[in-house]
């Protein structure tokens, strides 16, 4: 067999050779002063992965080049000058070719030009679709191959080849390993996000991707290739930036409008820390990616001056912290708590307006201060290598458990059950009455409390920038958060005009203060929910209890009675209340329970094995970060995703349905939302069908933070 | 005082900015085309800037180019050539190859060839330091260049759209020279301005 098939190649290259016609224009290119040219620099094989075909079959065909030495053919985009190879089958009726499928090229200098291309060998891959009905009897495709070669001069050279399939006189063949090989060669399609712009006389590439890890390889060893031509000077070399997940490439503009190009392929080679060229292709579109690049240091660079500008990144990403601060005032858990503080406020003002001014002050610097500290742990706790984000304290059921009573309390102090006086604490009792620094301070810390499981839309994207940043960038964006949320009551504070607006305060109060503890009971209630997906029924059941120990002890501390014996009997049995309720926490964590998942309406449990599997079948795929503390996702998959008519879209489609737990610690979603430059849910991802042709997926779409059926429906579209 | 010493330093600081800013040589389409002086094969003075009032054709040839081959030994290139300076248009031919590279040409054997390919460029330049290749960035041969009557660089890439080097493919390609000359002489904006040239690269003294 191994014989027959040398003898068969040998044959194919003597008969490749004879067959070859040199040039289209010999008796003057060839004359050149140099070369004394022998007739051929590229002998072509065409190679099928076996010869037989079936009816419907896809085959794969390569298109190897054997170049002459110092010679070299070229890519798709041929960069400076040349002209790519062009192949034109003839076959029967029906049969079909997909686009050629070119390995990554090489960088060829010539003089002050830079070319792409390929020297020594290259195989060329191209697809062919086998009609339903095939003629009986041997299939012979023909291709003519026209491939330009060059070295100082350049000779065009073009040769007829055929591949014959279905004949009974052959011996089989099979070539599947031989073209395995040559498939390694191509550019692997990545779900890479990427764009560029125009900076002064550069041409800036911004790239994020997914875990993008630069161990052991050097920015030097990178290349970029785009297929659309006059987006970069080809002969500059790139300044090559690696951050983390991310790489920008610097590279003097060509001499093509940029509007002229709204979005090309790219291919990416590098050689990895075993020392292989490696290359991955994405699309980049036109336009100002959102980047870690401008604030941050990169982990290595081709340029010797490391950069730290600050510029329009910080500043949007500040601006959307604020107006994400603003936001949070508005969520049902943050709500009734400053509405009341508010209300309080003006009556306080009415008296000394010096104190009410002071008052703002301090609950916004508690608030500040609460952002700092928790954006602190966060960073800290990331330095240390944790694989977490935001929302990350809500992983832990001690955390939930702790709200729940905290929300609890205050509910119960809302409608009166009972009224912290004296000694006991502040915070509640300040809350309502509004004097005391010390009380507004903690009402900021309150208001940060309970805001951390309202991750407003704006919010998300805001933290996932600031946790990409340094610290020093980072605690500002943090601070500028808290102080977004402090605004409306320090404005309030400040302005006894705003003051004049609100409601003059009277009896109605004390009823409008028990109506807002049924938000707050709500939000208990929602938290003891959670609870129950990260804790087991007997945990559950003791934060229930916890909760009743709490409610008795606050009733029993409001009942003092007159003698002091049974006074001191009642703070006793409080106070084994309030153990009791504190001995009821769970203190256990849980790790993630993906079993659990499986009881979801529709969809599939997400795995980063999962979602490698489905992005190889030609199945759209649509991936889903959710956590059962984070009600805007919940919000939006009722309303948006398990619905009848976008179940119906995923249906029709055939959508592959992905989604992600994040209820509990998951290091592998933890990932996944870094890879998208987040670091809190919920996150919508949606990976088109690849090209029937190329095998290449789009870019992935992310989809907004707020979902509406049309959103969702429009983008599966 | 303080103002003075203000502006003074301004001053200085916009001159650095100059400074710094590189010499962007390449030429932009829709900005005045590089105005060059030369010699051509007749020993007659050619400068661009003269031709203020005409339309301008520039074309970098290298006359064993395999693409130069295709476009005057199917004679499109000498047919586009007669197209335009029937109408007035002046048509210059420029071998930018350095001296022992493929091209190079003496002024004699550059007539002889001229003759040989009945080709009737208006002017013929030969460029073996590149200077006037690189004031434009020329990079193939052919690299073609449309200037207006106003000195504007119009349109600057290839011949037509069909990159291949085998001549079969010219019937049925778009001449971008002839579409661009044409949209002058109706006084519509270029369509199509700026494509990627293809060809040999120019073989420019190393």
């Amino acid at each position: 067999m191994e014989f027959m098939r040398s003898i068969k190649i040998l044959l194919l290259t003597l008969l490749s050779l004879t067959i070859f016609q040199p040039g289209f224009a010999q008796d003057s290119t060839l004359q050149s002063p140099q070369e004394s040219a022998p007739q051929s620099y590229v002998s072509i094989r065409l190679l099928a992965a076996k010869n037989t075909l079936a009816p419907g079959d896809k085959i794969l065909v390569g298109i190897e080049q054997s170049i002459a030495p110092g010679w070299h053919t070229y890519w798709v985009n041929p960069g400076d000058s040349g002209a790519e190879t062009r192949i034109a089958w003839t076959m029967p009726e029906g049969f079909a070719t997909g686009d050629i499928n070119w390995p990554a090229p090489h960088k060829i200098p010539y003089g002050p030009l830079t070319n792409y291309g390929y020297s020594d060998n290259v195989v060329l891959l191209q697809q062919i679709s086998v009609p339903e009905t095939i003629p009986a009897g041997p299939v012979t495709l023909t291709a003519k191959v026209e491939v330009l070669v060059c070295k100082d001069i350049c000779i065009p050279e073009s040769g007829t080849y055929s591949l014959t399939f279905n004949d009974p006189a052959a011996q089989a063949e099979d070539n599947a390993a031989w073209l395995a090989k040559a498939q390694q060669l191509l550019p692997v399609p990545v779900p890479w996000h990427a764009s560029y712009e125009i900076d002064g006389e550069d041409t800036i590439l911004k790239i994020r991707g997914d875990n993008i890890s630069f161990d052991g390889i050097a920015p030097e060893g990178f290349e970029f290739f785009p297929l659309e031509w006059g987006l970069v000077n080809n002969a500059s070399p790139p300044e090559v930036n690696l951050y983390q997940n991310e790489i920008v490439f610097r590279q003097k503009r060509g001499d093509r409008a940029i509007e002229q190009i709204p979005s090309t392929e790219i291919v990416v080679a590098f050689v990895n820390s075993q020392k292989q060229r490696q290359a991955v292709s994405f699309i980049a579109a036109q336009g100002n990616g959102h980047s870690a690049a401008t604030t941050e240091s990169p982990v290595a660079s081709t340029s010797t001056a490391v950069d730290i500008g600050i510029s329009g990144g910080i500043a949007g990403a500040l601006l959307f912290a604020l107006l994400g601060g603003l936001i949070l005032n508005l969520m049902p858990c943050v709500f009734p708590v400053l509405s009341i503080k508010a209300l309080s406020l003006v009556k306080a003002a009415e008296k000394d307006p010096g104190h009410a001014r002071l008052s703002g002050l301090a609950y916004t610097a508690g608030v500040v201060l609460s952002f700092i500290a928790v954006a602190g742990a966060l960073i800290a706790l990331k330095a240390a290598g944790a694989g977490i984000g935001w929302g990350f304290q809500l992983q832990d059921p001690l955390v939930i458990a702790l709200l729940a009573y905290l929300l609890f309390i205050i509910g119960l102090n809302l409608t009166g059950v009972f009224e912290i006086s004296g000694h006991f604490g502040n915070l509640g009792d300040k809350l309502t009455k509004g004097d005391g620094l010390a009380g507004s301070f903690f009402t900021g810390v309150l208001a940060t409390l309970v805001a951390a499981p309202c991750t407003a839309p704006f919010m998300a994207a805001a933290i996932g920038y600031a946790l990409t940043q340094p610290a020093f960038i980072a605690l500002p964006i943090f601070a500028v958060l808290g102080f977004g949320l402090a605004l409306p009551y320090l404005a309030l504070s400040f302005t006894p005009s705003l003051q004049k607006i609100l409601p003059r305060p009277g009896a109605w109060m004390e009823t409008f203060r028990q109506l807002l503890s049924f938000p707050m009971f709500a939000a208990a209630l929602w938290l003891v929910w959670v609870l129950s997906q990260q804790t087991d029924q007997t945990g559950l059941l003791f934060v229930l209890v916890g909760l009743v120990m709490l409610a008795l002890g606050f009733w029993l501390l409001n009942h003092s009675p007159e003698k002091k014996s049974a006074r001191l009997l009642v703070q006793v049995l409080a106070a084994l209340a309030f153990l009791s309720a504190a001995a009821l926490l769970p203190f256990d964590k849980k790790e993630n329970d993906p079993a659990r998942i499986e009881t979801l309406s529709f969809g599939e449990v997400y795995s980063p094995e999962k979602l490698g599997e489905s992005l190889q079948t030609s199945d759209p795929v649509f991936v889903e970060m959710t956590a059962a503390w984070c009600i805007t996702c919940k919000v939006n998959h009722a309303v948006a995703i398990d619905i009848d008519s976008t179940r119906k879209v995923f249906a029709d489609k055939n959508i592959r349905y992905l989604v992600g737990d994040w209820t509990n610690y998951d290091e592998e979603i933890t990932d996944f939302l870094n890879s998208y430059g987040r670091n809190g849910v919920p996150i919508y991802v949606y990976f088109g069908p690849p090209d029937p042709v190329t095998g290449t997926r789009p870019e992935a779409k992310i989809l907004p933070q707020v979902l509406t059926p049309a959103i969702v429906q429009e983008a599966l579209n | 005082m303080l103002s003075r010493k203000l502006v003074f330093v301004l001053a200085a600081m916009i001159l650095l900015l100059m400074l710094a800013l590189p010499v962007y040589a390449a030429p932009e389409v829709g900005k005045p085309a590089p105005d060059f002086k030369a010699t051509d094969i007749d020993g007659k003075e050619f400068s661009l800037s003269a031709l203020k009032g005409k339309k301008v054709v520039l074309e970098w040839t290298n006359h064993q180019c395999p693409f130069v081959v295709k476009h005057y030994g199917s004679g499109n290139m000498q047919a586009t050539q007669k197209a335009a300076t029937d109408k007035g248009v002046v048509w210059v031919s420029i071998v930018s190859s350095g001296e022992g590279n493929q091209g190079y040409v003496s002024a004699d054997e550059a007539r002889s060839i001229v003759e040989e390919q009945k080709a009737s460029p208006s002017v013929k330049i030969l460029d073996p330091s590149g200077e006037i290749g690189h004031l434009y960035d020329a990079r193939t041969t052919p690299h073609m260049f449309v200037i207006d009557e106003e000195g504007k660089l119009v349109y600057a890439g290839a011949i037509d759209n069909n990159s291949s080097p085998n001549p079969d493919t010219i019937e049925g390609a778009t001449n971008y020279v002839l579409a661009a000359l044409d949209d002058l002489e109706a006084g519509r904006p270029v369509a199509v301005s700026n494509t990627q040239p293809y060809g040999c690269g120019v073989k420019y003294a190393h």
